[in-house]
């Protein structure tokens, strides 16, 4: 199993400083830096004041993409979020209107959210051998026809008594309050990820799923958590769009999952399961925002930007296939190996060192 | 190797991409103007951009200092990212053709407490959240130009027919209104008959069915008014069909309508009427600039000049309903006949 996940289940090989460059996450921390050197130097409104100003319209997303990292760690898709975030939005709208409290508007916020990733949770786990990417492109129909419906002729509200909506779109400092909370979401995410059998858990299910459920781990289970904790984190982030646009349409939404799962990929996520970690797609999803937010503000044409997204995620997905080829592992191998003898030479009398994965 | 060598060339063509993209920046000793259009591939909106960008050029803005964004979806949340952007650049003003007339309401009074000028155009947002509106038709001038047309077409005699929407569409029972007041206040037009207004719910049939019985009913019958795209085509098609001697004119889309409109007795329609989005642009140029110069403030009765547009100078009126919030009305509707409609057809 190894050699398909990421971080290896067994023993973990220790890792030189420079084997942590060279790593995809290293490239990730390299290129973000480009990119903030680039912007810098492309536009003098590129500043930190700005960005993070612009900021949390894209932060919400990275919200998101956290449990979407899980879901395509396991080898599945969740093509619904989007629709969960203008469903959520509405039904909070709503409930804003309504002139319920503000804590009442986020627990109906959330709680749709959580019923709508619980509904794919359920179908996905009652029928294990339907196609998540079918299912949830179901669910993102009709949770978006909910949605529409509900909105009525205008296809629009807006969110009358916004101060409370105002409090959760302030800043401390110059961070918005968006920011701490990806932040310390991603903290959670990521050490559960990496720290929890959970965590693992969901690296065997994505390696092999039969194989993981006769191991004993209780994938219908599993995956309904995660399901559900997407539904939930979409939520959250129609909470934080709220505080944008203070009102809901029927577009409100579209396309995150599209954006959500790109930065997962760019960060090393595999679709196919098993493989990946969220540090890289944090620090993906970053690269992503600080890119278009470089871009936009040169008026770069917006249509462009997208192309430009597009080919960053072909050569991601090119790049990690090329290091992960048998041919390249080959390579790096016998090239540890020759450095290994090399040192064993300098040190006479030493017993030969072994490559750390030999299993390979 | 292949897949290094893919690689390579994709990187290549993304650095390419993005300096090919790049503009030059803007020019704080002068100002700059940005215009929001509500998505690209809009051949509407790119006609709007089109007009401001002609503006632009003609009073010697630089280069860098007049922006045009299409949004890369017609969404609010696309507009707001843009919106943003221009904040962090510091323009001087901001047209939009707005998405949604209440979701962008915070970010447009956070782009006017960062000083920026903001003037919509083509589709409104709440009065409170910019300073004017360039719109597009005004009630009085769509309905005097309708009356006319009946009124030319006819022959200044005899009996015509409205083919309206739905009896209950603000948009045009605002026209016929006008039309019917018009029409009773000059002399000129005392030989004119309005027999009916018929309604086909902006459906096609319905539409076509109501064309037919208006025919049956009138046989006196000279001209249909049809102030809707969806009623103007489908009564065009049946005139057409049948070689009615009947004509028409109205409101309508010059995609949809070109294949009825000429002169001779082949053609249902001789001319119709909608609004030229290049001259929205201008306006919206021109208006951008007199509020960046304060030969504006957006205050009711206030006027400026607009270049060589056909209604310069233009005044701000009140907005119907919301009388200390003002608009620009653009003109005369647009007159689409055999001599333009080929050109036109192929933009909108």
């Amino acid at each position: 199993m190894a050699g398909k996940s990421g971080r290896s289940i067994s023993a973990v090989p220790e890792r030189s400083p420079l084997r942590r460059i060279v790593s995809w996450e290293g490239a990730l921390v390299l290129i973000f830096i480009g990119v903030l050197v680039m912007g810098r130097i492309m536009s003098a409104s590129f500043t930190a004041e700005n960005v993070l100003r612009e900021m949390p319209k894209y932060l919400s997303e990275i919200l998101i993409a956290l449990p979407m990292g899980f879901i395509l760690i396991m080898g599945e898709i969740d093509i619904s979020v989007g629709s969960v975030v203008c469903l959520s939005a509405t039904m909070a709208t709503f409930a804003g209107n309504a002139g319920l409290p503000f804590i009442v508007v986020v627990l109906i916020c959330l709680l749709t959210g959580v019923a709508c990733g619980a509904l794919n949770g359920f179908i996905l786990t009652r029928w294990p051998e339907l196609p998540p990417m079918i299912v949830t492109l179901g669910t993102q129909i009709i949770f978006r026809g909910i949605a529409e419906v509900s909105l009525g002729a205008g296809g629009s509200a807006s969110y009358t008594n916004s101060a409370d909506l105002a409090g959760l779109g302030s800043k401390v400092g110059p961070f918005p309050i968006a920011f701490f909370v990806v932040i310390i979401a991603a903290a959670i995410y990521i050490v559960v990820l990496a720290k929890t059998t959970f965590g693992r858990k969901l690296y065997a299910i994505g390696s092999n799923r039969v194989a993981a459920s006769y191991a004993g781990i209780k994938v219908g289970k599993i995956r309904f958590i995660v399901y559900t904790l997407a539904g939930l984190m979409a939520s959250m982030c129609a909470l934080f769009i709220l505080t944008t646009t203070y009102g809901v349409n029927t577009t409100t939404g579209q396309n995150y999952e599209m954006d959500v799962i790109a930065m997962c990929v760019f960060g090393g996520i595999a679709t196919t399961g098993g493989k990946g970690n969220l540090i890289g797609a944090l620090i993906a999803g970053f690269t992503i925002v600080c890119l278009r937010i470089a871009l936009s503000i040169k008026n770069v044409n917006d249509q462009l930007i997208l192309i430009i997204i597009g080919l960053l995620l072909i050569i991601s997905v090119l790049i990690s296939s090329i290091t992960q080829s048998d041919k390249f592992k080959k390579m790096a191998l016998k090239r540890a190996e020759e450095k290994a003898r090399a040192k064993a030479g300098a040190a006479e009398g030493q017993p030969e060192k072994q490559p750390d994965d030999k299993t390979e | 190797m292949k897949k290094r060598l893919i690689c390579l060339v994709l990187g290549a063509l993304m650095l390419l991409s993005m300096f090919a993209a790049c503009q030059p920046g803007i020019d704080k000793s002068q100002a700059s103007y940005a215009l929001v259009t509500k998505s690209a591939g809009n051949p509407y909106n790119e006609k709007e951009a089109e007009g401001f960008e002609a503006v632009m050029k003609a009073v010697g803005v630089k280069a860098g200092n007049y922006i045009i964004r299409h949004p890369e979806a017609p969404t609010v949340d696309a507009q707001i990212k843009v919106i943003d952007s221009l904040i962090s650049q510091g323009v001087s003003a901001i047209a939009i053709a707005a998405n949604d007339a209440n979701a962008l309401s915070a970010k447009l009074q956070e782009a006017k407490a960062a000083g920026i000028k903001i003037v919509t155009l083509d589709s409104d947002v709440a009065p409170a959240d910019r300073l004017t509106f360039c719109n597009q038709a005004g009630v009085q001038q769509v309905a005097q130009a309708l009356v006319d047309a009946v009124y030319d077409i006819a022959g200044g005699e005899g009996e015509y027919a409205i083919l309206s929407a739905t009896s209950q569409a603000t948009n045009q029972n605002a026209w016929i209104d006008a039309m019917k007041a018009i029409a009773a206040a000059d002399a000129k037009y005392s030989k004119l008959t309005l027999v009916e207004v018929a309604y086909g719910d902006d459906e096609n049939q319905k539409s076509t069915d109501q064309t037919q019985a208006l025919l049956a009913k009138y046989p006196n019958l000279k001209v249909i008014c049809a102030p809707t795209t969806v009623g103007i085509a489908a009564a065009a098609k049946v005139l057409q069909d049948k070689k009615s001697p009947v004509k028409l004119t109205g409101l309508g889309l010059p995609s949809e309508m070109a294949a009825y409109i000429g002169d001779d007795a082949d053609h249902s329609c001789p001319y119709m009427f909608l609004w030229n989005p290049i001259d929205l642009g201008k306006l919206a140029a021109y208006a951008s600039i007199a509020l960046v110069n304060g030969d504006i403030t957006g205050k009711v009765g206030d006027t400026f000049t607009a270049g060589d547009m056909e209604n310069s100078p233009y005044t701000l009126t009140a907005v119907a309903g919301a009388e200390s919030y003002s608009e620009i009305i653009l003109g005369q509707p647009f007159k689409f006949d055999s001599g333009n409609i080929a050109e036109w057809a192929k933009i909108y």
